[in-house]
């Protein structure tokens, strides 16, 4: 009993959108062009970790899903926006859903 | 004998392709396939692949016919591309691009073939409304030398995003000098680009017509 106990908990905590961060925000210098900007989208959406990619010129924003369980560490990401020509300037880690950052992008939140 | 060479050298640059001022490089492992029409005289074709950011290598061809269709050339060419310098600001970007390659250039004015070189250079500012940029492009050969100084300032009527339609209007103003012909020409561009697609449509003020479609394709397409 006391172990299916804890296959329940060990399952609910895995399952719980806070056990770890969802999506990566990133600040980025010189993202003024959506036609230049293909190479971040096309750059990132290549490494393995990432299952969805959102870039917002209005707020400088670039934001990637990571799959379940992955995680992408700030040098890699750093590396990856440099190497498509584009200055990493903030990275932070949220919960946020893509559909629900690109809502507050919307709302101009 | 004299005043006709001169005046068929003029007509031919003032057929020379109105090319746009897209950024020679779009970005890493990313084709770049560039088409221009420019009133039925002028047909331009490039292809270049950038395996990183900040150089591309490609070629092109170009054609070029005077109005009354007596005289034509044809230059095929190799070229490379450099992004020398990248400002990225909050809002803003800044460059500095360089190129340089070597063709070959066949006209019915002139007998057999000849060898096309061409050096050029780039700067460039943008925000997502202005836009500022300067060319310099010096096409020579043993039978022809000339620069090509262009300037262009657009204007958006509005901010566009990632995954909508960019619309830009884009007043240019263009130099000719060298030992062929020296002059002015002022045109008025709109240009619209989403995501890999550019496409770009004006006349001069002379009234011809000028048109360049553009596509940048991920990965490598040759």
């Amino acid at each position: 009993m006391n172990r299916f106990k804890f296959l329940l908990a060990a399952l609910l905590l895995g399952a719980s959108p806070f056990a770890m961060a969802k999506t990566i925000e990133m600040d980025v210098n010189g993202l003024v062009c959506g036609f230049c900007a293909q190479g971040i989208e096309k750059t990132l959406k290549g490494l393995p970790a990432t299952e969805g990619v959102f870039v917002n010129l209005e707020h400088h924003l670039v934001a990637v899903k990571l799959k379940d369980g992955a995680d992408i560490d700030d040098a890699a990401l750093r590396k990856a926006l440099k190497d498509s020509g584009y200055t990493v300037v903030a990275i932070h880690r949220t919960e946020h859903s893509l559909d629900e950052i690109r809502q507050q992008v919307k709302r101009g939140d | 004998m004299q005043s006709l060479s001169r005046w068929a050298a003029m007509a031919l640059l003032s057929l020379l392709p109105m090319l746009g001022m897209a950024k020679p490089i779009a970005f890493a492992k990313g084709t770049t396939v560039m088409a221009e029409y420019g009133a039925g005289t002028m047909n331009e074709v490039q292809l270049f692949y950038a395996p990183r950011y900040w150089y591309s290598a490609g070629g092109g061809w170009l054609e070029l016919t005077s109005e009354d269709g007596s005289k034509q050339r044809h230059v095929t060419y190799l070229r490379g591309n450099l992004l020398v310098k990248r400002w990225n600001l909050p809002g803003a970007q800044a460059n500095v691009f360089a190129w340089g390659g070597l063709g070959r250039a066949t006209g019915n004015d002139f007998d057999a073939s000849t060898l096309a070189r061409n050096v050029g250079v780039q700067a460039d500012y943008e925000t997502r409304r202005v836009y500022g940029a300067f060319r310099s492009d010096l096409q020579e050969s043993d039978r022809y030398s000339h620069r090509i100084d262009t300037l262009q300032l657009g204007w958006a009527p509005y901010k566009h995003e990632y995954d909508t339609l960019a619309t830009w209007f884009v007043v240019q103003g263009r130099h000719y000098t060298g030992d062929l012909f020296d002059g002015t020409e002022t045109a008025l561009l709109v240009r619209f680009f989403k995501r890999g697609a550019w496409v770009e449509v004006g006349t001069t003020t002379d009234g011809k017509l000028q048109a360049m479609a553009m596509f940048t394709l991920t990965g490598l397409f040759i």
